[in-house]
C-alpha cells in the first residue's frame, strides 16, 4: 500500500521537474560548453536568458590559501563551486572545504540584516533578544558613540580586531581610520594566534618578516617540522597537487616529517619522526651538527674553511680543532719528512714554473660568503648538539637524526618548512630559527627547489591620501598611547600583534580599559587560549560583530553589522606567499545579497562619513567599495598580469592578475635577477642586501643582528635633529638597541648568545601529567565549517570521526588510565576540565594527547551550537613566546581520567 | 560507445576527501552519504604505527551483483558500463544493497548522522526528500540523478548526467582538455594531487589503460568475480607504501 502511494506520487513529481531537467540538459549540451559564460559575457546577454548556468570568479573564504573558484549560478541559485582553470593556485582544483562553500551562503542561521541587543546581560547562556534595526540606525550609533569618546580624549578606547584578512579594501581600511580618528587599536591582527614566530625568525635571519615561498615543484627532498602539509598547512589545495607531483616525479622527492602525532602528513611522508612537543630547536641543531660535522652543508652558499679542510669537530671549537689538526700535520711531517719533501719539490712543477706566493690564514679561518657567524655558531651552540644529546631531549633516536641529517645534506634541491608546530610554545622563534637556518645549510634560499621571498602586486592608489585628513586632535602627542595589547612596548618589543592577551589587559585596565570593538573575521571569545576570561572581559565593552553567522562574539554584540558571505562580495584579496610571483585575486558576488547585508568595505566607509571632523570628508571621497577596487585596478593598466589582465573588467573576468615568474634566483652560490628571458642578469652584494637578505650584513644571519639589538637607525645631529643626506634622506648608522638585555631577562640566553638560533627548554603550562595538542583538522582548518552538516559528518581520519572529533590517546597510556575506546574522559589543566570521547591510537605518542583545535561551540548556528566535545582552548593557559608574540597553543600539559 | 572506468592512484591520494565533497554537493548528498567515501585504519605500533586511507566509489561493475538480485529491475547496467537505479522502480527492498561486495549503496531514510536533520531544516516538496537551497538543476529519477524520493536506495552514478554528455567517442575524459571539463566527474575533476583518471576502458589506447598497465592495476574483491570498472594503483610514494586491500601491491615487499 505504501509503495504504491509512493510510486504514484513518485510519477507526479517526475511530470513536475521534466522540465527543469530538459534545461538543464539543454544548457550543457553540446562540446562548446553552451549555456557556460564569464560573467561579463552573461551581463552582456539577453535578460530573457534565465536558465543560463553563469560561472563568476571568486576566492574561496575558507582558509586563507587564496583558491581561485568557479561559482556555477542557475536562476539565480548558487549550486556548484568548482576550482578555476588557469589559476595559479587552485588550478581547477579544489580542497574537501571548498566545494561546501554554498553552505556558507544559504546558512539558515545567518542574520537577515542589522540588529540591535536589547538584553543587557551578556554571558553564554544569556539570549541576546536581537531586534532588528535599519542600516542608517546602526552606522548612526556606532558613529555617535565613537564621536563622544573622541571628544572626551578617550579614543583609544576603540579597537578594531581583526583575523582572517583579506587585503587593501578590508585589511588596507583599518590603519587610515585609526589614524584619522586616534586610536592606536586599528587595527590588532590575529597573527599572534597564528604564526608569528616562524616570522620573526625570518626577520632575524632572512630580514623578512613574512611567511616564505617554496618551489615544491623542483625540489627533492623536503624536511617538514611541523607544517600540517596534507591538512591545514595554506595553501592546502595547491599543496596537494604539489603531493601527487613530488610522489611521482622522477626522482620521488623524499618527504621526512617531524610531529608530535601520526598525522595524515606523517602517515604519507616516507619517515615519521615523532618529536616531544616543543623540543624542535634541539632535533633541528643535531641535524646541523652532523651536517657540519660530516661536511655536507652547500659550500657554494654558506662558502669553506680556507684551507679545505673540516674543521668542524665534535665537542671542540673551530679554532681548538684546527689548532689540533695543525699539530697533527706537523707531528706527521716530522714521523715523514721523506713524503713531506716529496710533495713540496712536486707542486711548483704543478704550478708550471710559476712562483706561487701563499698568504699564511689563521688555523681555521672559514671563508663564509652568504651566511653570517657560522663558526660562531657552531662554537657557542652546534659544537655539542650531537645527535644523542638530541635524543636524549626529543625523543627521537640518534641513528634516525643521523639517516635524515646525511639524507639531507647529501640531497640537492633540499628545503626545510615548518610553522606553528616548532612556534607555538615559549621557545617558539628560537626553535623557529633553529628550523630554518637548516634552510640556509643546503643553500635552498632563493635556489630552484628551495625557499623565496614574495614579492607584491603593482595595485593603484586610491584617490585619496588619509593622512591630509589628519585633524590637530589625530596628530596631537597625547594620542600616542599604548596599544591595549601592550606590543611594542617593554613587555613585548619584537611582537607585531598580542591580541591573545587584550581581554586580560583589559580586565586589569592595564594599559587601560577599552570601551567600544569591533571585529572582523575573528572570534577570540572562542578561539583564543584561555577564552573564557574574555567572556568576562566583553560583558562591559560595547561590541559591534561583523560576522553574518551567529558566533560566540555576536552572541557579546551589541550591535552587529553583517557583512555579506564571500559570494557576495566584491572583494580584493592581496597575495599570500607561495610562489614568490605576485598576485592579486578578486572576488566577484555570483548572486545580489539574499539578504539586507552589507560589503564589509562599505560598513567601514558608511561608518567613516558619520564621524565628526575632517575624517568624514575623506571616506565621502572614497565614495564606497567598488571605487576602492576600481582604484587599485588602476595598477595593472600599466603593469598588465600574465594573463592579460589589464583593467577593472578584465580582472573581474579571470578572478586574478598575477606576473610570473619570481625575479630572483640563487645558482650555485651567485645571484641572478630574471632578465625577460633567463635568471641572467647578476646581482651584487648590493643587490642581494637592497632586494632579498634586508638584514645588516646582506646575508642570512646565523648569528642574528636583530635579536643581539643591532638596528639601522635614523642619525641624529648633536642638536637632537635627524641628519640628512644631500638629496634629502636620513642618514642611517648603526645603532644598539637592548633585545640581548630583554632576551636575557625573559629567556636566561646569555648576553653573547642571544643571537644564535638554540635549544631553550619550552615552558609547558597546566601542570598535568601528558603534553596536549591541538591540531586543525582538514575539514575544519580555520573554523569556518563548524555549522556545515556534511562537514562534521566527515572529521576522519585519525582524531576524528563521523559525527564529530576524539581526543587521540595511546591505547598503553589508556591502559594505565583505566580508559577504554570511546570511554568518555575528562582533561583537566590547572585552568580547568572539559570531556571528550577518547580514540585509542597507535598513531599517538604514549605521552601526548590529541584533541582538534576549534570544535566544542556554545554558538555558531544550530549543527555548531553544543555539539561536542569540550573546546581545547578552556584548558590552554595564556602564554606567549615573549619574543614574537605568539600564543603558546601547544605547550600545555593535562591530566586525564575516565568521566 | 565507451566503456567508462577509473583508476585511482593511491601513491598520489592524500585522504582529503575531496572527492567526497564535491560529490556530496554535485549530487545534493545528505551529510554522511558519502557515494564517494574516504576510509581510513590504521596498522602497527607506536612509533611505527601506519595510518592508511582508500577512497571508494561505486565500483560499477562489469558484472554487478545488484544488479542480479534486484526483483524489479530498477537496477540497470547501461549500454556505456554505468549501474544506475532508476528510483521510479525501485522498492527500497535493500536486496542489493546486501548483495554489494563494496558497500557502496544507501537507503534514503536512515536515521539522520548529524542533528538537527537537514530534512527537516530543507523540506523538501512533492516528492523530493529534502531540498537544499544550492540544489543543482539537475534531476533525473530514472538513472538515479538528483535528490532522491523517499523509500529508494541511492548511489554514485559516475556523475552520469555530466559523462553521458560528452561528445561521442571522447576517450581521456580528463581536465587536460578544456572542452571536455564540465563533463568530467566532480570527483575526479577536483582531485587535488590528480589520483584519479577517467576514461573508456574498452580503448587500449585510453589513459586509464595506460595507466592501469604501468602501474600494475588491481581491482578490489576479484574474488567474487564482480569485475569492478573502478581500479586501485599504487607505488612507493604512497602512505605507509599502502598496499591494496585484498589485491597485488605493486610495490615489491619481498
Amino acid at each position: 500500500m505504501n509503495i504504491l502511494k509512493l510510486e504514484v506520487s513518485r510519477r507526479r513529481f517526475l511530470q513536475a521537474t521534466g522540465t527543469v531537467g530538459a534545461v538543464g540538459a539543454v544548457g550543457l549540451a553540446g562540446t562548446k560548453l553552451a549555456g557556460f559564460s564569464t560573467l561579463s559575457e552573461a551581463q552582456a546577454a539577453a535578460p530573457g536568458a534565465s536558465a543560463e548556468t553563469v560561472i563568476t570568479k571568486n576566492v574561496c573564504a575558507q582558509c586563507p590559501a587564496r583558491c581561485g573558484i568557479d561559482v556555477y549560478t542557475t536562476n539565480g541559485k548558487v549550486h556548484a563551486i568548482y576550482g578555476s582553470y588557469d589559476h595559479p593556485i587552485s588550478n581547477g582544483k579544489l580542497c574537501p572545504k571548498g566545494h561546501l562553500g554554498t553552505y556558507l551562503l544559504y546558512d539558515p542561521d545567518r542574520f537577515k540584516g542589522p540588529m540591535k541587543r536589547t538584553n543587557p546581560k551578556k554571558g553564554r547562556n544569556e539570549d541576546p533578544k536581537f531586534v532588528p534595526i535599519s542600516w542608517d540606525e546602526a552606522f548612526k550609533t556606532v558613529a555617535d558613540r565613537l564621536n563622544v569618546l573622541r571628544d572626551k580624549g578617550e579614543s583609544h578606547r576603540f579597537a578594531f580586531l581583526f583575523g582572517r584578512g583579506w587585503g587593501p579594501t578590508d585589511v588596507g581600511l583599518y590603519g587610515p581610520f585609526g589614524a584619522m580618528y586616534g586610536t592606536p587599536n586599528a587595527p590588532i591582527g590575529h597573527s599572534s594566534m597564528c604564526a608569528d614566530a616562524s616570522k620573526l625568525a625570518r626577520e632575524a635571519q632572512e630580514g623578512f618578516y613574512d611567511y616564505h615561498s617554496y618551489d615544491y615543484k623542483n625540489t627533492n627532498y623536503l624536511l617538514n617540522f611541523g607544517a600540517s602539509y596534507l591538512e591545514a598547512f595554506r595553501p592546502y589545495n595547491y599543496l596537494m597537487q604539489m603531493w601527487g607531483h613530488m610522489r611521482t616525479k622522477s626522482p620521488q622527492t623524499r618527504v621526512t616529517t617531524v610531529e608530535v602525532r601520526l598525522s595524515t602528513t606523517a602517515a604519507a611522508s616516507d619517515r615519521a619522526l615523532f618529536v616531544k612537543p616543543g623540543t624542535d630547536a634541539a632535533l633541528a641543531l643535531a641535524i646541523a651538527h652532523v651536517m657540519l660535522t660530516e661536511g655536507l652543508w652547500n659550500k657554494n652558499f654558506v662558502g669553506d674553511f680556507a684551507d679545505g679542510a673540516n674543521h668542524f669537530k665534535v665537542g671542540m671549537t673551530v679554532a681548538a680543532a684546527a689548532a689540533e689538526a695543525a699539530k697533527a700535520a706537523k707531528a706527521a711531517a716530522a714521523a715523514a719528512p721523506a713524503v713531506a719533501a716529496t710533495a713540496a719539490a712536486a707542486a711548483p712543477v704543478k704550478g708550471k714554473g710559476a712562483k706561487t706566493v701563499v698568504l699564511p690564514t689563521p688555523p681555521g679561518a672559514f671563508n663564509e660568503k652568504w651566511t653570517l657567524g657560522l663558526v660562531e655558531w657552531w662554537d657557542t651552540v652546534v659544537k655539542s648538539a650531537t645527535p644523542k644529546w638530541a635524543a636524549d631531549i626529543t625523543g627521537v633516536a640518534a641513528k634516525d637524526i643521523v639517516t635524515v641529517a646525511r639524507e639531507f645534506g647529501t640531497t640537492r634541491p633540499a628545503m626545510v618548512i615548518q610553522e606553528r608546530g616548532p612556534g607555538s610554545h615559549s621557545n617558539g622563534t628560537y626553535n623557529c630559527m633553529a628550523v630554518n637556518a637548516l634552510n640556509a645549510l643546503v643553500g635552498a634560499n632563493f635556489a630552484e627547489g628551495g625557499v623565496m621571498h614574495h614579492s607584491g602586486a603593482p595595485y593603484g592608489k586610491l584617490p585619496v591620501d588619509y593622512n591630509e585628513f589628519k585633524d590637530d586632535y589625530a596628530k596631537s602627542d597625547d594620542r600616542k598611547k599604548p596599544r591595549i595589547d601592550l606590543v611594542k612596548g617593554p613587555d613585548l618589543p619584537l611582537a607585531k600583534n598580542g591580541m591573545q592577551d587584550i581581554a586580560k589587559n583589559h580586565l586589569a585596565g592595564k594599559p587601560y580599559k577599552l570601551d567600544t570593538m569591533l571585529f572582523n573575521m575573528t572570534n577570540p571569545i572562542f578561539t583564543a587560549p584561555d577564552c573564557k576570561v574574555w567572556e568576562e572581559a566583553l560583558k562591559d565593552i560595547f561590541i559591534i560583530g561583523t560576522s553574518p553567522y551567529p558566533d560566540e562574539t555576536n552572541m557579546y554584540a551589541d550591535l552587529v553589522l553583517p557583512e555579506h558571505t564571500y559570494l557576495e562580495r566584491l572583494q580584493v584579496c592581496a597575495d599570500q606567499p607561495i610562489h614568490g610571483y605576485p598576485q592579486a585575486h578578486l572576488r566577484t558576488p555570483a548572486i545580489k545579497p539574499l539578504y539586507d547585508t552589507r560589503d564589509f568595505a562599505d560598513i567601514i566607509i558608511e561608518i567613516g562619513k558619520r564621524m565628526k571632523g575632517p575624517m568624514a570628508e575623506y571616506y565621502k571621497a572614497l565614495g564606497n567599495h567598488e571605487n576602492l577596487v576600481r582604484a587599485l585596478a588602476k595598477g595593472f593598466e600599466a603593469k598588465p598580469g600574465s594573463n592579460g589582465v589589464n583593467s577593472f573588467e578584465s580582472w573581474k573576468q579571470k578572478g586574478v592578475w598575477f606576473k610570473t615568474p619570481y625575479a630572483f634566483r640563487q645558482i650555485r652560490g651567485e645571484f641572478f635577477e630574471w632578465d625577460g628571458k633567463a635568471y641572467a642578469k647578476p646581482m651584487t652584494e648590493a643587490d642581494v642586501k637592497y632586494k632579498l637578505f634586508k638584514t645588516i650584513s646582506g646575508k642570512f644571519e646565523f648569528n642574528s643582528n636583530l635579536l643581539r639589538g643591532n638596528v639601522m637607525g635614523k642619525k641624529k645631529a648633536p642638536d637632537g635633529s635627524y641628519m640628512k643626506t644631500a638629496d634629502g634622506k636620513d642618514v642611517m648608522e648603526l645603532q644598539k638597541k637592548d633585545t640581548d638585555a630583554f632576551i636575557n631577562k625573559k629567556l636566561g640566553v646569555t648576553l653573547e648568545q642571544t643571537g644564535f638560533p638554540q635549544y631553550i627548554p619550552a615552558k609547558y603550562t597546566g601542570g598535568g601529567d601528558l603534553h596536549f595538542i591541538t591540531p586543525k583538522t582538514a575539514m575544519n582548518a580555520e573554523g569556518r565549517s563548524a555549522n556545515i552538516p556534511h562537514a562534521i559528518a566527515l572529521q576522519q581520519p585519525s582524531v576524528g570521526g563521523r559525527t564529530t572529533v576524539y581526543l587521540e590517546i595511546n591505547p598503553q597510556t589508556a591502559k594505565a588510565k583505566g580508559i577504554r575506546n570511546n570511554d568518555k574522559v575528562r582533561i583537566k589543566s590547572a585552568l580547568g576540565t572539559i570531556e571528550a570521547y577518547a580514540r585509542l591510537t597507535e598513531g599517538a605518542r604514549p605521552d601526548t594527547l590529541v584533541l582538534p583545535f576549534a570544535h566544542g561551540h556554545w554558538a555558531q548556528g544550530r549543527w555548531a551550537k553544543g555539539r561536542g566535545p569540550g573546546h581545547s582552548g578552556e584548558i590552554t593557559a595564556n602564554q606567549s613566546d615573549p619574543l614574537s608574540g605568539l600564543a603558546s597553543y601547544y605547550t600545555g600539559m593535562v591530566s586525564i581520567e575516565k568521566a | 560507445m565507451a566503456k567508462w572506468g577509473m583508476v585511482i592512484d593511491l601513491e598520489k591520494c592524500t585522504g582529503c576527501q575531496a572527492c567526497t565533497t564535491a560529490c556530496q554537493m554535485e549530487n545534493n548528498r545528505l551529510p554522511g552519504e558519502s557515494w564517494q567515501d574516504v576510509l581510513f585504519y590504521t596498522e602497527g605500533k607506536y612509533p611505527n604505527a601506519q595510518m592508511k586511507w582508500i577512497p571508494r566509489p561505486c565500483m560499477q561493475c562489469e558484472n554487478p551483483s545488484c544488479v542480479t538480485v534486484c526483483p524489479t529491475k530498477a537496477t540497470y547496467k547501461t549500454e556505456d558500463g554505468v549501474v544506475l537505479v532508476d528510483w521510479n522502480k525501485c522498492i527500497g527492498c535493500k536486496y542489493c544493497m546486501i548483495a554489494c561486495p563494496y558497500g557502496v549503496r544507501f537507503y534514503t531514510d536512515e536515521k539522520p548522522l548529524i542533528e538537527p536533520n537537514v530534512k527537516d531544516v530543507f523540506k523538501g516538496d512533492g516528492d523530493l526528500t529534502w531540498n537544499p537551497p544550492y540544489k543543482g538543476p539537475q534531476q533525473d529519477n530514472t538513472k538515479g540523478i538528483g535528490i532522491q524520493p523517499s523509500g529508494v536506495v541511492s548511489k554514485c552514478n559516475f556523475c552520469y548526467h555530466k559523462i553521458s554528455k560528452a561528445p561521442k567517442g571522447t576517450v581521456n575524459l580528463s581536465n587536460d582538455d578544456p572542452a571536455l571539463r564540465e563533463f568530467v566527474p566532480a570527483c575526479v575533476r577536483t582531485c587535488a594531487p590528480t589520483a584519479r583518471y577517467f576514461g573508456d576502458l574498452d580503448n587500449p589506447n585510453s589513459e586509464v589503460n595506460r595507466i592501469i598497465a604501468a602501474k600494475k592495476g588491481t581491482r578490489l574483491l576479484e574474488h567474487t568475480g564482480n569485475k569492478p570498472q573502478v581500479y586501485y594503483v599504487t607505488g612507493a610514494g604512497a602512505a605507509g607504501g599502502t598496499v591494496i586491500p585484498g589485491g597485488r601491491s605493486s610495490k615489491d615487499k619481498a
